[in-house]
């Protein structure tokens, strides 16, 4: 049975199309990415799944059971949250999620709650109005609040916004524990890098319509070369080793170093060419990932992205990475 | 953060389940207000704060039905509170109450938190609705209940003068001003109920607080023009009043019942009105609702205000609600009555049986005599003399504040009857009851 099912979703806003015969599926395990610039309608579609927009036309299916969008609940086993978590700042982390767990049918008891608060990292502020916390601590209490549902599809937008980088790789740790038990996942982020590391498949919005949609290794294959800064023992020797070969672009960087755009398995050969001239690399840095570049592609948001043209630097990508 | 376990089995939640969390939930919320505690601590130490104030002073509310009797009576107390609560209380409690139970989540951005849990939308309605109404009953009788503690401490559980003019005996009191309050509920429901229908068409916290407020406002506003007795009884505030036919030598009920209906058509009207909106509301993002909007706050007050502006057209629809006979007809007897209890107070106890013969004829100032407002009563008592002469007429003059519902205030110079005190044979001073008094009549 497939997690999500969402067919032909249509979204208008007054005069904005804000979805557009949208389709979405999500199976057991999968950890998906939702990408899109700002206004593809990420969140709108999120917000459809939970049932707080109704769609002007389509189907969304959860868990097997059908939104209905006529005040029902949101299914059992549904988690997560939309933009930023809110909370009643007037209540302590503990009291906001006694509330919340009250609302998922009987509450989940003292311990269970006390185990989410430390999960998310939040155990020491628990008993501290909520009033009082910061973006990412609320980002915290949303995960942790999303737990409590003990979800079997977990539903997240931008769950990293406002974190650390100690906490958005935790969030990712915890996403993929999730999926390794079986949770199917749906995360919307701006930040691609995060998802490249957890994500199994994508699903590219623009302006409100699926322009992508499918595996990370399909994503691979599909995807425009990425770029890399090289850095080795001899870059003149390196730089004249490239020359011959039309896959690869490598120019010299003006700090040292080159930079490179080239596929995966192109760039594979040419750092095994340098090995057997006795070249040595040095270091290898991915730059613009292939997730990035697709992504730029499809959604015609990143300026300087594209592929320069012949003639034109290709340091000129580097400058608007990342 | 951790490590986590396998997920277990989500919770089901039946439809009594959710209704029940939903309460629990929502009643928890406001308890945790700080709004919510303030206006219980003032339900409870205002009536104290009030009958000590009055404990230490000679002065009295008698503006309020049952005012001047506030030194002779604890349940007076708690009546002067209960007149004043229907005006002002009940809304403000209403209001801050209920007022911002639905705009607070669009103000906290958290229906997007409670909605997308296992509770139904129709579940977190009503059990918003059952929390708000539970507290504002609660608070409201809590006030209730201290006024009634507050009176019996301060001044004593006496009987207490009625409408009619006669004296009741404590238990009588004590169980009409219970029933007066308890009756008074539905009004607060009622006002709850439009609260909670302007927190939800404007999703703005302000002006669901002071919606109630505007609605009594106008209600009051509404009942000092017109004479129509149609559109009087249709205002929520009138449920206010219509208890004081329960404080009359033969209680009327019929303004009380047309209260209750008008009131359970208010809440019913609001209600429906409020689920309507909530059950096909979308709710946005913050970044999908742009900026604050006014239009919806603006479109309810002009709504309301348009509404008002019918019932101000309509306010001399229907039968004349005071009228020269039905004042007439009232200060009589109770002139009658009251004149045999301040005999008694002064140690002149008459039979059972006795009565004055009395004639009453009062007359509107300024206009024609009909409608609220400021009327003149001649009373003319015919005394009956041993000799020749049959009668002497002699005439007491009163001030006569009519109010639309039926009830006045009747008010004679002293030089008539005396002052507002008079000296009882051991020597105390009590409420000289001929000085002011109050009565009430059916207006139907």
């Amino acid at each position: 049975m497939e997690a999500v099912r969402a067919t032909g979703i249509d979204k208008r806003f007054d005069s904005t199309l804000a979805l557009r015969g949208v389709e979405l599926t999500l199976s057991p395990g999968e950890i998906r990415g939702l990408l899109g610039p700002n206004g593809a309608g990420k969140t709108t579609l999120l917000q459809i799944l939970f049932g707080l927009l109704r769609p002007d036309a389509g189907r969304v299916v959860l868990l097997g059971q059908e939104q209905d969008w006529r005040g029902t609940a949101v299914l059992g086993g549904v988690g997560g949250f939309v933009e930023e978590p809110a909370f009643y700042g007037y209540l302590s982390a503990r009291a906001n999620l006694e509330l919340l767990a009250r609302l998922d049918g009987g509450g989940a008891g003292e311990h269970e709650i006390t185990d989410a608060l430390s999960r998310v990292g939040l155990a020491e502020r628990a008993d501290t109005r909520v009033g009082g916390y910061s973006t990412g601590m609320r980002q915290r209490l949303g995960i942790a609040a999303a737990l409590l549902r003990r979800p079997r599809l977990l539903l997240l937008d931008e769950p990293t916004s406002g974190l650390d980088p100690e906490g958005a790789r935790a969030v990712a740790r915890l996403v993929r524990e999730l999926a390794s038990d079986g949770v199917a996942v749906l995360l919307s982020s701006h930040q691609i890098g995060e998802l490249e590391r957890i994500c199994t498949s994508y699903t590219v919005l623009r302006n409100g319509q699926v322009v992508w949609d499918g595996t990370a290794s399909a994503l691979e294959r599909e995807a425009p070369a990425s770029a890399h800064v090289l850095h080795t023992s001899d870059d003149g020797r390196a730089l004249e080793l490239a020359a011959g070969r039309s896959e690869l672009r490598v120019e010299p960087l003006d700090g040292g170093g080159l930079v490179l755009l080239a596929r995966t398995e192109t760039l594979d050969r040419y750092v095994l060419a340098l090995a057997a001239e006795e070249v040595a690399v040095r270091r290898l840095e991915l730059r613009v990932s292939p997730l990035e570049r697709m992504f730029f592609a499809l959604t015609g948001a990143g300026d300087g992205h594209d592929e320069p043209a012949s003639g034109e630097p290709l340091s000129r990508m580097l400058e608007t990475a990342r | 953060m951790t490590a986590v376990a396998a997920p277990s089995p989500p919770r089901m939640v039946t439809a009594e389940d959710g209704l029940a969390a939903a309460y629990v939930t929502e009643l928890r919320k406001l308890l945790a207000q700080l709004t919510t505690r303030m206006l219980a601590l003032v339900a409870l130490a205002g009536p104290f704060a009030f009958a000590a104030v009055l404990k230490i002073q000679s002065g009295t509310p008698s503006d309020a039905v049952f005012g001047a009797y506030v030194h002779d009576s604890g349940f007076a107390i708690s009546l002067v509170i209960l007149g004043f609560a229907g005006s002002w209380g009940f809304p403000v409690i209403a209001g801050l109450i209920a007022g911002d139970i639905f705009a607070g989540e669009d103000r906290h951005g958290t229906w997007k938190t409670i909605l997308t849990r296992s509770a139904t939308r129709e579940q977190l309605f009503a059990g918003k609705l059952f929390a708000a109404g539970t507290l504002v009953i609660g608070i409201s009788m809590l006030l209730g209940l201290a006024s009634v503690i507050a009176g019996v401490v301060f001044t004593g559980a006496h009987g207490l003068v009625d409408l009619g003019g006669q004296l009741i005996s404590p238990g009588r009191a004590l169980a009409l001003t219970i029933v007066s309050w308890l009756y008074c509920m539905i009004g607060v429901l009622a006002y709850t109920a439009v609260a909670v229908v302007f927190s939800v068409a404007t999703r703005n916290g302000i002006l669901g607080v002071f919606g109630p407020l505007l609605v009594a406002l106008l209600t009051q506003l509404l009942q000092l023009i017109g004479n129509g007795v149609i559109v009087h009884m249709l205002l929520i505030g009138s449920a206010f009043e219509n208890y004081f036919g329960l404080f009359v030598t033969h209680p009327f009920l019929g303004p009380m019942l047309i209260s209750i209906a008008v009131c359970l058509v208010w809440i019913g009207v609001s209600l429906a009105l409020s689920w309507r909106i909530i059950r096909r509301r979308d709710f946005l993002a913050r970044s999908e609702q742009g900026r604050t909007s006014w239009v919806t706050p603006i479109r309810a007050v002009a709504v309301t205000v348009a509404i008002v502006a019918v019932l101000a057209v309509g306010a001399g629809l229907g039968p004349a609600a005071v009228t020269a006979y039905r004042v007439s007809a009232a200060m009589g007897p109770e002139f009658n009555n009251l004149t045999l209890y301040q005999q008694a107070l002064i140690g002149r106890h008459a039979p059972a049986s006795a009565r004055l013969d009395v004639l009453p004829n009062c007359n509107r100032r300024g206009g024609a005599d009909i409608g609220p407002g400021d009327w003149n009563c001649n009373i003319y008592v015919y005394l009956p003399q041993p000799k020749s002469v049959p009668f002497q007429q002699t005439s007491v003059e009163y001030d006569v504040s009519v109010a639309a519902d039926g009830c006045y205030k009747a008010q004679s110079p002293p030089a008539f009857l005396g002052g507002p005190t008079m000296a009882a044979p051991d020597g105390r001073h009590v409420t000289n009851p001929l000085f002011i008094s109050y009565g009430c009549f059916n207006i139907l």
